[in-house]
């Protein structure tokens, strides 16, 4: 992002505002009292000459400087002899008329003239000041009026090194010396400037060498914070402003001066950031800006300031005026100089009053400095503000266009198209128009919502009216990306070649080339795609998707009829061998691809001996000489190792994918779908083990990586039946077979023989079973170790998983570590041999208690004895292994030991919700609701946010505290975090809104629950019971009736509403008057074995006595 | 044509302002400051510079020693005559708001309460510190969260002489406002707060006024608008210090409010915990920082602990942010051995 351009029209308010207030403050004037009052007070009598002079002192007092100066030529013709006091006196009066009329040549020849002549100036004429100083002053402004720099500067340098000058006038000419620096330097080139600026430094830091403690020295120094600021060193000119600062005398001024130059330097740091190249210095160039922004004043309080100089001051000159009802001239003159100053003051009031949008600027560029922090909440504040305090700030288009960006940064998306929508209608002629016009859809399309994107730039083409032509071209380009990216592949490939027929030299041509190509790739249209990507390749041999381009070409070889298999490996290598190397992120997501089409590729080769093979075998079989069959076998298996070398080559590629694949999900779970298929078939467990494994250890936290653990630990588990064992059982099985037949052949040979001999047939018998036990045995001795191994390979792959959990049991936030928590209880309580309730296991059998012990061994939870959660998560553990056991009373033991022993911040945001809903369910509900609460304040974006609601809307109702549970539905449906709780909140929020005689809306809420198929069960029964109770409540008893009657009717399985239902029914016919009814009914209630332990059932019966 | 024109009075008035001063009948008197201990001496006793004249507290008078023709002349003045004070700096009172933003507000109390009694003779005299202890005051008791001792003390408050002080009654205003803010009357004093903050225009009463405002509507789960009060605090006020960390930490209870299943893309806890670590790296010693510390998970401590080393490290933690020193095992505490 950039800076923004500020408006003139700030920068203009601002100049004026500092222009009028340095005019005013040091003002100078010219003092004359003492001569004035010198002719003033002249006798009567006296000679024409002085009334002459008196004549000329008038008109200068009412400044006709044209006839005052004629009176005085006047005068000096007829008082040639006179004194040289005198002569200097109309001297310097006549310089003095020659300069305010702006006549600097005659002011340049009058003064040199008066201080050639006069070395003792004016002597005591006026007063005790000669005013040689002031001329040499004004001779210097005139030359420097004149561009006449060099002289000036000459006559500034005597005054600068003159040792007998007052320090003030010294200051000064440093002072004035380096505005005549700037100004001479101001039409010159960008090295003059520069060094007419840096001359100007050197003449001001001069002047203020020994501090800042006068106000001439102040004045200096406030000169050289200006130039600073302009040439971007505002860390010198804060520095200096500081100093400044420290010696104000907290007038109205110059505070308001003050807080002009520190928007200045906020401005000039801003700028300085917004061109800085390193990060860090930008970050902290922005810091700064924002911190002067911050200390600068808002407009209610300039303009109380304000107000309070201008009081001050029309008081000072009411004081002034009636203490002096017949002023002197010297009172004269301060009178008029608090005039001035007072009306000064009331032009910057007016100036100020007349600039709207001090304020919105200030906000302004605070947020602009917020954003560019990366402090998008607090930018959002900044311009909300200008929206709610200033909607006619001049530039609130800007604000807008900020705004935007501001909302989604913060991932207020919704919000931003709304605003874009709100700012293309406002504003249709804005500058902004184009880029908010083409945010509104990219907002949708970053998000995936082509359709709704295609809408909003259609939307932007056909009602922005002054899009640039660039962003109409970007429009459509766009609509045409969406088209392709929601696959609509013809409508995709029209628009784009309408869109390259109408920008023909469009900057994104190669791109719509490229994209066309691929539109008929996608449909399978390999011709018209090797055209294509033919047309890319010859426009742009170098272009940006060549690498992408030579891969699909790869697959046009691929997919054409007949296939061009080996060519497309061939292509697949080419590209490997160019690009493997390549670090780039689209290189590095398309190698899985191109490595996949090599396996694709090798498979196809793999399958094409199929044919050949069935036939080999077809041949051996048919085969009638053993020669024949052997020769056919022969060809099979050399065809099966062809075959086989192919399918090998395949497996490398896709385990090469896979391996490749953590930032192409696409191709990743494509190659592990076909290795799931392909490894365990080829009894490669471990191969397969190590693969999932890797990718497991891509990141343990990642949601999909327990679904590669499980496989590591199922192949871990498969790992221990190992080929072998069969092999070496078949071979076994083999060398016995033949000793078998042999063995049953003879006494098959023994009992057939006339006469049969028993001993000899018994013996025979008996070398069959010697031979079955013999291979029994040495079964029974592979089958030994193959299950010691699978035992080995099962402790194997459960050490895996409580290696994974060990990992993550201290990390309370980690939500994982409770999912691996139950995978492993699943495992251990398969182990556990049940047994009914009541009868001892086995000796030796693994017991619920032996799969606690491991549990805990595994869970290392003797490492992490310190560890609050660790423990906790072991409780939960052995409470889940008693889940899976079916042993209740030992989970609701082991959460009860979680519920005692740790506080709710303690716990992780699955315990947290678990053990809440069972400390609910059974009563305790100040504990649940620091359960519930902890996780609305903790884990309010975690999967069990639904929990922490429900729960604590249900205590809040349990509390009859209705209104508050309503409010936390109502909160848990706008944050839309229902989930598995739904059910329940919406329940409780029907409830809530009966007790609290909502009955229209409580109705819709039970109807909604009583209708919904997904929800059919307690709550159903409950809502009928409800609707019923909202009827009798309303006085409609017919109707309450039949909802009870529904809910025990339909519903008696859940005793608790089932038994609710009688009892109200019976209540509705007793007042119906249905006595006899009510007391059938309750009877048939009461009759119920699941309805007799009810809190309603007691009910029933002291109803039904009444009856 | 330019004069010189100076401003002399004013640069003499700007020099001299250093010392403790009263300005008495146009005369200045330089006071002993009678918090300024002599370590040396045991036990410490207040340094008396005999040139200085000496506050009475006792007598409400300042007495001053000065030579007249070789004799020592003691002059007598009530402080009731006194017209102006000029009391640069009081360490006993920057302390004293140290003490209130870390959190020990018990400890701002000790500081504060002399220093109001000091100068309750001057209370309405301008340059008087007696308003600037008085406001801490009450920022200690609000932190002290003790409703009876503060409804007490703005009681009295409120029936003295200088309750007209604009100053004080806006800080007055402010305080009944948390006091009932803390008493759950959240509607009027959101209602109220609204109305001052449209008629006020200092940076410091504002920000005050926004933070009991977003309080009120945090207790009443209205997340986002706290946000929004909260956020206006470090965002327009930033230079108000002492009152951003309250800020910081309510805009991250906000976010946490305001964070849902729904609402994830926005990474609201990620959001606060960012604004909770921001706290211990910017006022790792303040009141605030205690409880962020209790919110936030350990990692990103560590986190903020890091990023504070880091930026201390540059140099570049702003003003009054100080590091947290590292706890001292027991076997290397020396304390005992003072």
């Amino acid at each position: 992002m950039t800076a923004h351009t500020e408006s003139s029209t700030f920068r203009l308010a601002r100049a004026a505002i500092l222009a009028v207030l340095i005019a005013v403050t040091p003002a100078p004037s010219v003092v004359r009292a003492q001569a004035a009052g010198a002719v003033v007070g002249a006798k009567a009598g006296e000679d024409p000459v002085t009334t002459l002079f008196r004549e000329a002192e008038q008109l200068y007092d009412a400044k006709k400087y044209r006839e005052a100066l004629g009176k005085y030529v006047e005068v000096e013709q007829k008082a040639q002899e006179a004194e040289d006091m005198y002569k200097a006196v109309i001297s310097f009066r006549k310089a003095s008329c020659y300069y305010f009329m702006k006549d600097w040549p005659r002011t340049e020849a009058e003064l040199t003239s008066f201080l050639a002549k006069f070395p003792k100036g004016t002597q005591d004429f006026f007063d005790a000041d000669n005013r040689r100083g002031v001329a040499e002053l004004t001779l210097i402004e005139s030359f420097s009026n004149q561009g006449k720099w060099d002289a000036a500067l000459v006559r500034l340098e005597k005054i600068r090194n003159s040792l007998t000058e007052r320090v003030e006038v010294r200051v000064n000419a440093f002072a004035l010396s380096a505005k005549i620096s700037v100004d001479r330097a101001k039409s010159g080139t960008e090295e003059v400037k520069k060094a007419g600026y840096s001359q100007a430094i050197g003449f001001l830091q001069q002047a203020i060498g020994e501090g800042v403690n006068t106000p001439e020295r102040r004045e200096a120094a406030i000169q050289l914070v200006e130039i600073y600021t302009k040439l971007g060193l505002a860390k010198e000119a804060e520095q200096l402003k500081a100093k400044v600062d420290a010696f104000k005398t907290g007038s109205p001024a110059d505070l308001i001066r003050s807080n002009f130059q520190l928007l200045s330097i906020g401005d000039a740091r801003f700028t300085s950031a917004d061109s800085a190249v390193d990060e860090a210095v930008r970050d902290t160039l922005y810091r700064q800006a924002l911190a002067s922004y911050q200390g600068t004043m808002r407009s209610a309080a300039v303009a109380r300031d304000l107000a309070k100089a201008i009081k001050a001051k029309e008081e000072a000159l009411e004081a002034l005026t009636k203490a002096n009802p017949k002023p002197n001239d010297e009172t004269k003159v301060r009178i008029e100089q608090s005039k001035q100053d007072l009306e000064g003051f009331r032009k910057i009031d007016a100036d100020f009053k007349a600039n709207k949008d001090y304020d919105a600027f200030i906000s302004y560029r605070i947020g602009l400095c917020l954003l560019e922090l990366g402090r998008p909440w607090e930018a959002y504040v900044a311009f909300k503000d200008i929206f709610e305090r200033n909607a006619g700030f001049s530039r609130i288009t800007g604000a807008y266009y900020y705004y935007v960006i501001t909302l989604r940064q913060m991932g207020r998306r919704d919000e931003a198209q709304k605003v874009c929508k709100e700012f293309l209608q406002k504003f249709p002629k804005a500058d902004e128009t184009s880029p908010v016009a083409i945010t509104l859809g990219e907002i949708s399309q970053d998000n995936e919502d082509y359709k709704e994107a295609i809408n909003h730039y259609q939307w932007a083409r056909d009602n922005v009216s002054n899009l640039s032509p660039d962003a109409a071209m970007e429009l459509d380009f766009r609509i045409a990306a969406c088209q392709f990216s929601q696959f609509e592949w013809d409508e995709a490939r029209k628009a784009f070649d309408a869109f390259s027929a109408k920008y023909v030299r469009s900057p994104v041509r190669q791109q719509v080339l490229y994209m066309t190509a691929l539109c008929w790739f996608y449909q399978g249209k390999y011709k018209e795609t090797k055209e294509g990507f033919d047309k890319y390749q010859a426009e742009y041999p170098k272009g940006m998707f060549i690498p992408d381009v030579r891969y699909r070409q790869a697959i046009v070889r691929f997919g054409v009829q007949p296939p061009e298999t080996e060519e497309t490996i061939r292509m697949c290598e080419e590209w490997l061998k160019d690009y493997a190397d390549d670090k780039s992120d689209e290189i590095q997501v398309q190698l899985p691809d191109v490595h996949t089409l090599v396996g694709d590729a090798n498979i196809r080769l793999a399958e094409g001996f199929d044919k050949a093979i069935r036939e080999a075998d077809l041949v051996a079989r048919a085969a009638q000489s053993p020669a024949a069959r052997a020769q056919a076998l022969a060809k099979k298996g050399e065809i099966e190792k062809q075959k086989e070398a192919f399918t090998g080559k395949a497996i490398d590629a896709y385990v090469a994918a896979a391996k490749l694949g953590m930032r192409n999900a696409n191709a990743l779970e494509f190659v592990l779908r076909e290795l799931n298929k392909m490894l365990p078939g080829r009894g490669e467990h471990r191969r397969m083990r190590e693969l999932y494994m890797e990718l497991y250890n891509w990141d343990t936290k990642d949601p999909k990586a327990l679904t590669y653990l499980y496989e590591v630990i199922r192949a871990t588990e498969r790992m221990g039946d190992r080929k072998e064992f069969g092999e070496r059982s078949e071979e076994i099985q083999k060398k016995f077979s033949g000793e078998l037949a042999k063995a049953r052949l003879k006494v098959d040979q023994l009992e057939r023989a006339t006469p049969p001999v028993k001993a000899s047939i018994d013996a025979a018998k008996n070398e069959v079973k010697a031979l079955s036990a013999k291979l029994a045995d040495e079964l029974a001795v592979v089958e030994k170790e193959r299950q010691a191994a699978i035992a080995r390979a099962k402790d194997n792959a459960l050490k895996i998983l409580s290696d994974a959990v060990a990992e993550n049991i201290n990390d309370r936030r980690q939500e994982g570590a409770e999912k691996l928590i139950g995978f492993l209880a699943e495992k251990l309580a398969k182990k556990v041999k049940r047994v009914r309730p009541g009868t001892k296991p086995e000796p030796g059998a693994y017991t619920s208690a032996d799969a606690e012990i491991e549990m805990r061994k595994l869970l290392r939870l003797d490492e992490n004895k310190d560890s609050l959660v660790a423990q906790a998560r072991g409780f939960y553990a052995l409470g889940q292994i008693a889940v899976f056991t079916r042993e209740p009373a030992k989970t609701e033991l082991n959460f009860n030991k979680i519920a005692a022993n740790y506080k709710a911040d303690e716990l992780s945001p699955t315990i947290l919700a678990v053990v809440g809903d069972h400390l609910l369910e059974k009563g305790d509900l100040a504990k649940a609701e620091t359960y519930f609460a902890a996780i609305l304040t903790v884990a309010r974006s975690s999967e069990y946010a639904d929990y922490g609601y429900a729960g604590q809307a249900e205590i809040q109702m349990r509390r009859k505290k209705y209104k508050e549970a309503l409010a936390l539905c109502d909160e848990a449906i706008e944050a839309r975090a229902l989930m598995s709780k739904e059910l329940n909140v919406m329940f409780i929020r029907a409830q809530c809104l009966a007790e609290t005689q909502k009955y229209d809306e409580a109705k819709k809420g039970f109807e909604e629950i009583a209708k919904t198929k997904e929800w059919r069960g307690d709550k159903t029964a409950g809502s009928l019971f409800w609707l019923g109770m909202i009827e009798e409540r309303q006085g409609r008893l017919p109707e309450a009736l039949a909802f009870y009657r529904r809910c025990y009717q339909g519903w008696k399985r859940y005793e608790s509403w089932s038994a609710k239902g009688y009892l109200g029914a019976a209540r509705m016919l007793v007042k119906l008057n249905q006595r006899p009814d009510a007391k059938v009914l309750l009877t048939e209630m009461l009759s119920k074995d699941r309805i007799k332990e009810t809190p309603e059932a007691d009910e029933a019966k002291k109803l039904s006595l009444t009856l | 044509m330019r004069t010189l024109r100076t401003l002399l009075p004013a640069a003499l008035l700007a020099v001299s302002a250093s010392a403790q001063t009263f300005v008495i009948r146009n005369e200045r008197w330089e006071v002993n400051d009678p918090f300024k201990m002599d370590t040396a001496s045991m036990p410490p006793k207040p340094l008396v510079d005999p040139k200085k004249a000496i506050i009475n507290q006792v007598t409400g008078s300042v007495q001053r020693t000065v030579l007249q023709s070789g004799i020592e002349v003691t002059n007598t003045r009530k402080l009731s005559e006194v017209t102006q004070v000029i009391w640069p700096e009081m360490p006993r009172l920057t302390e004293a708001r140290a003490f209130v933003n870390r959190g020990d507000p018990a400890k701002a109390l000790d500081n504060v309460e002399a220093v109001i009694k000091l100068f309750e003779p001057l209370k309405k005299v301008p340059g008087s510190l007696w308003l600037d202890a008085t406001v801490i005051k009450l920022d200690a008791l609000d932190r002290l969260n003790n409703d009876a001792a503060l409804g007490g003390f703005l009681d009295t408050l409120e029936k003295d002489e200088a309750a007209s002080l604009p100053e004080l009654a806006t800080k007055i205003q402010l305080s009944r406002l948390l006091q009932r803010s803390r008493r759950g009357d959240h509607e009027s004093v959101i209602r109220e707060t609204d109305e001052l903050i449209g008629k006020m225009d200092d940076a410091g009463v504002l920000a005050r006024l926004h933070i009991v405002k977003g309080s009120s509507l945090l207790a009443t789960r209205k997340y986002e608008a706290a946000m929004n009060a909260y956020l206006r605090v470090p965002v327009f006020y930033g230079t108000e210090q002492d009152q951003v960390p309250k800020a910081l930490l309510g805009a991250a209870q906000a976010f946490r409010g305001m964070d849902g299943p729904a609402v994830r893309e926005q990474k609201l806890e990620e959001t606060s915990f960012r604004y909770l670590r921001d706290i211990l790296v910017t006022y790792p010693v303040s009141k605030e920082a205690e409880e962020a510390r209790k919110i936030l998970p350990k990692e990103e401590i560590a986190k903020a602990e890091a990023e504070q080393k880091k930026l201390a490290t540059a140099g570049l933690l702003p003003d009054g942010a100080a590091i947290k020193k590292a706890a001292v095992r027991p076997e290397d505490d020396q304390s005992a051995n003072r």
